[in-house]
């Protein structure tokens, strides 16, 4: 709009308001280290909206990447704001987040209930009020039942339930959860999962950290790898896995007769190689994951070998960061 | 019912009642609350104990002129003999030698036969006369003016109590007695009075303040931060929009949510079992609920002060029991240096000084006629130490000891007790920012 300089236009009635819309999260260069060791190195992310996994082996710096952003320990360098807030000097943007801390420690002698509806008032909320938001959160994560339960008596995935639906009351826009799924059984991981990519769909910003590939996949496609406190990847998880599929790829093969199943797979265009490691086991090396799966089960059938299993050990996060740090897949 | 308006006072609020309902659940979870304050209270209880041997005591009547005894071997007591103007170094001088005969009274009467008779105090400075000849041994009539009168001060068988102010304005007193006035007072009667003030100042300086005082905040508030940040369960409070200056402060507040019921109950006890012990004919005392009220007050003060300390030396460091090891060997040193010089300007640099002032100010507001009784009882008849004829009464010292006079200086109790409560409070207040400054830069792991 140009400037009324004749001014003969109206003045202005609406007030201007600028229009601020700082990332949910914004790290620039973020590093941590203690003493010789380097945490996390020049780390620089946004994010705002979706359901983001945060992948890296045990020690890659994604629970202190959760630190620094809630504010539990300062960077030794960079910039970290919190929707626009420095979380380290300002508990303000908490109000916004919830978050799902790695620690398996909790409040024992408390009841879910108990638990949740106490913290809650630490956002500002009546009693009452953090009562019925309790019950909310707890109906959410499907622990309705258990809610005036003992927090001491829950098995691993109902405690790690219970943190989450501490973490979701006063619905925060940004969800962190650290290592949500670690030590749960297959039925609590899927509650969970669930859970999470509920939050997705309700247009919360989600932000899970796991050193499970698998996990990961099932409940986001856009990740973020860190690896030895440097950001390797950043994207879409298919995008990595296509280019990953293009690479080596071991598959194990366990069958009674690995010689005459090999005979039957050596002319398939993408097998690049064939051992025997065991007696009774079969390994193949691939270039292209994709085209070598597609055409497995037919050549099984048609060599009418009996197979055991078929293993895939490079379909992890080891090999994608081998991959990704250029150091092979194998 | 009118909603109220949501401000940032009532959030607060709600975070206070939160994080303080917490920390007081928390303490009963836990097996070492309950160990401590069990232990806080057999201690106290043991003292009160002691208090109650001590009150079921006989005191031994101690004839402090030695006048009961008979030294010419004539049957009569010397005071009886004196009082009838006979020798009584002579066997054949007795009473019994009077027409008609008087019989001889038995050496009991002659024990604690001159009691104290002062009631009132010299202003500062001045001098007054106090006394009376209980058994008439003074005013005899065979004895002349001059006699009687060994003070000169014109009045026979009186005391001249006079006030002195000493070169560091404390006023002492002087006692001159003429001879044989208030000379054997009633020790059992003296003993078990000052006794009962003496361990009342004790429990109350001692038992509440120091023990109770630094005990019970070495073991509940060091840990109110420090074990939750080496636990990890900290993440949780520290996930919500609140200040970590202010979860110290309501961490406290939880802790003092638990000690200062827990220091009432036991100060009530104490009250009610040195009520119904104290000496005298009535069945209880009352006038002394303004003494505990102070201990409580000043125990209240001083847990306060050392939770905030101890809190914030567990934050500081994570084995900050050994911090507040020698500051707790430090506040004994002062507590027992207050004891005998309470004005020593070393004493301003610790918790226990000024909360031991706010119990002297009350003492001297509950027994306004404490430092006269202490030095009645030094006095002990006017002998001073030499053998039979008289020397200080059983209780006197331990009540010398265990009282002194407020250390700011000559003002009024209201005022040293004001100043010492403000002290209080902005070392507390002074504490809790830097604890809560320590806290906001800590790393949470």
């Amino acid at each position: 709009m140009m400037p009324d300089f004749d001014q003969q236009g109206l003045p202005q009635t609406e007030e201007w308001t600028p229009e601020i819309k700082a990332p949910v999260i914004l790290l620039e260069n973020v590093s941590k280290t203690y003493g010789r060791i380097h945490a996390l190195t020049g780390i620089t992310l946004s994010l705002s909206g979706g359901v983001t996994g945060i992948l890296g082996m045990n020690g890659a710096g994604k629970s202190t990447l959760f630190k620094i952003l809630m504010g539990k320990i300062r960077p030794s360098s960079g910039q970290v704001r919190l929707f626009g807030t420095n979380p380290w000097k300002n508990p303000a943007p908490y109000a916004r987040v919830g978050f799902v801390p790695e620690t398996e420690k909790m409040h024992d002698w408390m009841t879910a209930h108990d638990f949740i509806s106490t913290f809650a008032r630490l956002n500002g909320l009546t009693r009452a009020k953090a009562k019925t938001e309790a019950d909310r959160v707890l109906d959410f994560v499907g622990l309705s039942d258990v809610a005036h339960k003992q927090i001491g008596r829950f098995s691993k995935g109902m405690r790690q339930r219970t943190k989450i639906a501490h973490a979701l009351v006063n619905d925060p826009e940004l969800i962190i959860l650290d290592e949500p799924l670690q030590g749960c059984d297959p039925l609590a991981r899927t509650t969970i999962m669930n859970v999470i990519r509920e939050l997705g769909r309700m247009g919360r910003t989600v932000i899970v950290s796991s050193h499970i590939l698998h996990e990961i996949e099932r409940i986001t496609e856009q990740i973020v790898i860190l690896h030895h406190g440097k950001l390797l990847a950043l994207g879409n998880l298919h995008a990595i896995r296509e280019r990953l599929d293009k690479i080596p790829h071991r598959i194990d093969i366990g069958t009674s007769d690995p010689k005459a199943l090999a005979k039957s797979l050596i002319d398939i265009d993408s097998v690049h190689g064939i051992f025997f490691p065991e007696g009774e086991n079969l390994s193949i090396q691939t270039h292209n994951l994709g085209a070598f799966h597609s055409e497995l089960p037919k050549r099984i059938i048609e060599s009418g070998q009996s197979v055991d299993s078929i293993d895939n050990p490079d379909d992890d996060l080891e090999s994608i960061l081998g991959y990704l740090t250029g150091g092979g897949g194998l | 019912m009118d909603k109220k308006p949501n401000t940032i006072f009532r959030a607060l609020d709600r975070k206070a009642a939160a994080v303080t309902e917490f920390t007081m659940r928390q303490y009963r979870t836990k097996i070492s609350t309950w160990v401590v304050l069990i232990i806080g209270f057999l201690m106290i209880s043991l003292l009160l104990l002691f208090y109650v041997d001590a009150m079921q005591r006989e005191y031994e009547s101690i004839d402090n002129d030695g006048d009961s005894s008979d030294w010419d071997n004539d049957g009569y007591p010397t005071g009886q003999e004196r009082l009838y103007g006979t020798d009584p170094n002579n066997p054949d001088s007795h009473p019994g030698t009077f027409l008609p005969p008087i019989a001889p009274d038995p050496p009991e009467k002659w024990i604690d036969e001159d009691d104290f008779d002062w009631d009132s105090k010299p202003g500062a400075g001045q001098s007054i006369s106090v006394g009376y000849d209980d058994d008439g041994d003074c005013d005899r009539a065979d004895r002349t003016e001059s006699q009687k009168d060994s003070n000169d001060n014109e009045i026979a068988c009186d005391i001249i109590l006079e006030s002195n102010i000493d070169d560091t304005s404390n006023s002492v007193y002087e006692i001159d007695a003429d001879n044989f006035v208030d000379e054997d007072p009633d020790d059992g009667k003296y003993a078990k009075e000052a006794i009962h003030r003496a361990s009342i100042l004790a429990i109350g300086k001692l038992g509440f303040v120091f023990i109770i005082g630094i005990f019970i905040p070495l073991f509940m508030a060091t840990g109110l931060i420090r074990d939750e940040m080496s636990s990890g369960t900290m993440h949780y409070m520290l996930a919500k929009p609140i200040a970590r200056t202010e979860v110290f402060l309501y961490r406290v507040l939880g802790y003092l949510g638990i000690v200062w019921p827990y220091l009432a109950t036991l100060t009530f006890v104490s009250a009610l079992v040195t009520g119904l012990g104290a000496p005298g004919d009535s069945f209880f005392r009352f006038s002394e609920f303004g003494l505990w009220l102070s201990i409580l007050f000043a125990a209240m003060l001083a847990t306060l002060v050392y939770g905030m300390l101890f809190c914030f030396f567990g934050v500081m460091w994570r084995y900050g029991v050994i911090l507040a090891i020698p500051f707790a060997a430090w506040e004994l040193a002062m507590a027992l240096l207050s004891m005998g010089a309470p004005d020593l300007a070393i004493l301003r640099f610790s918790v226990i000084g000024w909360a031991l002032t706010i119990i002297d100010s009350a003492a001297i507001l509950v027994w306004p006629d404490l430092d006269l009784f202490i030095e009645m009882g030094s006095w002990g008849g006017g002998g001073e130490g030499t053998g039979l004829w008289g020397s200080s009464i059983e209780g006197a010292v331990p009540l010398d000891y265990f009282s002194s006079k407020p250390g700011l200086g000559e003002m009024s109790p209201f005022v040293s007790m004001l100043i010492s409560t403000v002290v209080l409070l902005v070392q507390a207040a002074a504490l809790w920012l830097l604890g809560g400054l320590i806290f906001k830069g800590k790393e949470i792991q």
